[in-house]
């Protein structure tokens, strides 16, 4: 499994909660897992997903999403 | 043809800040069969009318909740 990084235009706990909810609900196969980190605005995610599918989730939440990498 | 339009009230949570609001009127406004939306960070919930013949009360919920908020609609 891929640990993808990405910058998210979070400007508050309203955002970040946000993606989280739509991560928790989207990505659901079993491994996977998430972080959104709020101050540092990168949201990282380890799943067998490829990364377009993750960006696109990403971009549901309306924010401006950039990949950053994966590790 | 007509242009119907339907006005429903659905309660939002999750929003703290104005742009949860403006992403919300924003990418939800942007949808076809959307006519007007307008989100009240105060009361939590937002006024939309749409055109029933392309969405459901279900529908416009869906569009709110795939943008990661909690929505419902008032009865």
């Amino acid at each position: 499994m891929l640990t993808h990084e990405y910058k998210v235009e979070m400007t508050c706990s309203g955002c970040s909660g946000a993606v989280t909810r739509i991560l928790s609900k989207k990505l659901t196969e079993p491994g996977s897992k998430f972080d959104v980190n709020l101050e540092a605005k990168t949201v990282t995610i380890t799943s067998d997903l490829p990364e377009a599918t993750l960006t696109e989730m990403l971009k549901k939440c309306g924010k401006e999403v950039t990949y950053i990498g994966s590790k | 043809m007509a242009c119907d339009t339907k006005e429903i009230m659905i309660s939002i949570t999750g929003m703290t800040c104005n742009s949860c609001v403006k992403t919300i009127e924003s990418e939800v406004g942007k949808e076809n069969g959307i006519h007007k939306i307008k989100v009240s960070l105060e009361n939590m919930n937002a006024k939309v009318s749409f055109d029933p013949q392309v969405l459901t009360n279900k529908d416009v919920v869906e569009l709110i909740e795939d943008l990661g908020f909690d929505a419902e609609v008032e009865t």
